[in-house]
């Protein structure tokens, strides 16, 4: 039977891969109607077998070379988070790199994601992703994009308080009424003869 | 821009990662190849998937399982350590106590002004 190993060098075998192969076989050669096919053991060849899952921190070598080849990755490569029962179990601790740095110009199995299948996936992807955090080099060093933000934020608030404390507007005064302040209109007798009214200063 | 420095949480720019210049050896080149081997492997393996003919159903990607699976069981791999009590207290149990604390004390301070008429009702809509 074909197999997935058929190179000269050593190489992971995809468990899923030989997995789904060995399922779609026992499928179309499978006794019975499709339903009762699935329902019947060869369900145990998909990937929800113990093995293929990650399960809790690895403490010999042998149990870090199979996580890594479940994973995989190199052996070298693989680095576990550290066991501070935090939940993670074996789970490989990727660089925290987000997918905006990824190489555009790459064919990605997934092109949105940036990924290929079957790459281990960081911990923190749906964070990661090209519509979240970005993590690419910044156009300009920190203490400039510091200074730049925290100058203009203190400038704006300085001239806002300097505003505050020396108002500047046109000036104002209470409306002035012609004839006497209105002396008729506000129900004056009109035989009476009304103080006048000087609205102005000369 | 021999002192420059990247922001924290951001990576430098390629042209000024020293790896770029320095990772010329032998053992990284057949690291690199490695992993080469590994995504080629992988990448075959799912064209062969995506150009079958006779495939009506989605390509299931064991990544993407083990990852959900990892991200929801965390369950059995937890230890009560005291970095782990003290977040979980954190989040849990303080907002819990502070929160009813400072709504009630604000809630009653306002009672009382309004028992003593002191309160004063403003228009605008933010208090």
């Amino acid at each position: 039977m074909r197999n997935t190993t058929s190179v000269r060098q050593q190489q992971p075998v995809n468990m899923a891969g030989v997995g789904f192969r060995r399922w779609a076989q026992a499928l179309s050669k499978g006794k019975g109607s499709g339903i009762s096919a699935l329902l019947s053991g060869s369900r145990a060849a998909s990937s929800a077998s113990k093995d293929s899952l990650p399960g809790p921190y690895p403490k010999t070598p042998e149990e870090r070379a199979a996580a890594a080849k479940k994973y995989n990755m190199r052996v070298e490569d693989y680095e576990p988070h550290p066991d501070n029962g935090e939940g993670y179990g074996d789970y490989p601790k990727l660089p925290d790199r987000s997918q905006h740095e990824r190489d555009p110009w790459y064919q990605w199995d997934h092109p949105d994601l940036r990924r290929n299948w079957g790459e281990p996936i960081h911990w923190h992807f749906d964070m990661y992703i090209r519509n979240r955090v970005d993590t690419s080099p910044s156009p300009v060093s920190w203490s400039t994009m510091c200074k730049q933000l925290f100058g203009f934020i203190g400038f704006m608030l300085f001239m806002f308080y300097v505003g505050e404390k020396c108002p500047s507007y046109q000036p104002v005064a209470p409306k002035q009424y012609p004839f006497n302040n209105l002396y008729l209109e506000r129900g004056g007798d009109p035989e009476k003869e009304p103080e006048d009214v000087k609205n102005y200063e000369i | 821009m021999a002192d420059y420095r990247e922001a924290p949480l951001a990576t430098r720019p390629k042209t000024l990662d020293p790896n770029e210049y320095f990772n010329l050896s032998p053992e990284q080149r057949r690291a690199e190849e490695a992993r080469g081997a590994i995504r080629a492997n992988l990448k075959r393996q799912y064209q062969t998937q995506l150009n079958n003919p006779h495939r009506q159903e989605l390509i299931e990607d064991p990544a993407l399982t083990r990852w959900v699976y990892a991200r929801t069981n965390p369950y059995p791999h937890f230890k009560p350590t005291f970095k782990t009590s003290l977040l979980g207290a954190m989040f849990g149990v303080v907002p819990l106590f502070a929160l009813y604390y400072i709504f009630k004390t604000d809630r009653d301070r306002k009672e009382e002004q309004i028992k003593a008429g002191t309160l004063e009702r403003k228009f605008s809509l933010s208090s």
